[in-house]
């Protein structure tokens, strides 16, 4: 039963603002989580110091050529003789090779109308393979 | 003893509520923090396509001692949002690899399609400015979709 004099139930004609900090709080804390900086991603490799050159036998060094058309001519050492390969494959010779010979330095020779992309997929199957020893050059004379 | 609610006075007129009022400056000073620390990569993207690799590592410096050497599919070359001719690579660079206190690291981007003669001549600057560490800037690439060739 209503009792006389009871005051009317009130309701607030402004919006409540007491929640935005709240509101901004959350989206402060999204945006904190959510956020990731584009790290640059790639294949790193040491480059000699200026004049620095290296002795290795030639009995020690895998030659990679890499051609116009992206097949790569593996040469190992002295031998004359040519097997020829995708870069996808390297990999795995790589694998091979350095266990029986652990000293092996791959020497990548890229012919200069070679596309970057070719030289690329060759570094990405050595690092693949754990190389360390690498050495990038140009195919000269051809 | 008071008796709940028996129109006695509280004795202690501490409020219960942790006050919120500063809320809002604390979540200012936070966002005005990260507004000023926050270091975008100065210079702008040049359209070229990434070659891909599957061995990509994320280069693990800080981004103002990276410094990004663009090469386009005609062996054009971009240093700090300028053209440079390729003899000008190692006077660009020496200077600046010698103010970072050698801690400079060269990021090549380069066009996949790009001849290798031209990154070559980049890398023989590189050198010839007695830089020893480079990255070649690529995508990474899942090897479920690499493609054969």
């Amino acid at each position: 039963m209503a009792v006389l004099g009871k005051k009317k139930k009130r309701v607030s004609d402004g919006v409540t603002t007491a929640g935005t900090a709240d509101i901004a709080f959350l989206l402060l804390i999204f945006f904190l989580v959510t956020t990731t900086f584009p790290k640059d991603k790639g294949l790193s490799i040491v480059l000699p110091e200026p004049g620095e050159e290296a002795q290795v036998s030639q009995k020690n060094i895998l030659h990679l050529i890499i051609q116009p058309t992206g097949i790569v001519d593996v040469k190992r050492g002295e031998s004359q003789q040519i097997q020829q390969m995708r870069p996808s494959e390297i990999d795995g010779l790589w694998r091979q090779e350095v266990t029986a010979n652990p000293n092996l330095i791959a020497a990548v020779k890229t012919h200069p109308d070679a596309s970057y992309k070719y030289m690329i997929d060759v570094l990405d199957a050595l690092h693949s393979a754990n190389a360390e020893r690498i050495s990038l050059q140009v195919l000269e004379n051809n | 003893m008071s008796i709940k609610g028996g129109g006695f006075q509280k004795s202690s007129k501490a409020s219960e509520e942790i006050p919120a009022s500063s809320l809002a400056d604390i979540a200012f000073l936070l966002l005005i923090f990260f507004m000023v620390t926050t270091v975008f990569q100065s210079d702008r993207q040049r359209p070229i396509e990434w070659p891909a690799a599957e061995a990509a590592t994320k280069i693990d410096e800080k981004q103002k001692n990276i410094l990004n050497i663009w090469m386009e599919r005609d062996g054009v070359v971009y240093i700090n949002d300028q053209v440079h001719t390729m003899e000008e690579v190692t006077t660009v660079v020496a200077p600046l690899y010698a103010a970072s206190q050698r801690a400079l690291v060269i990021s090549v981007r380069g066009d996949r399609e790009v001849p290798y003669r031209f990154m070559n001549q980049v890398q023989d600057a590189l050198v010839a400015a007695g830089v020893v560490r480079v990255v070649f800037a690529t995508d990474l690439e899942q090897s479920m979709q690499r493609e054969r060739r």
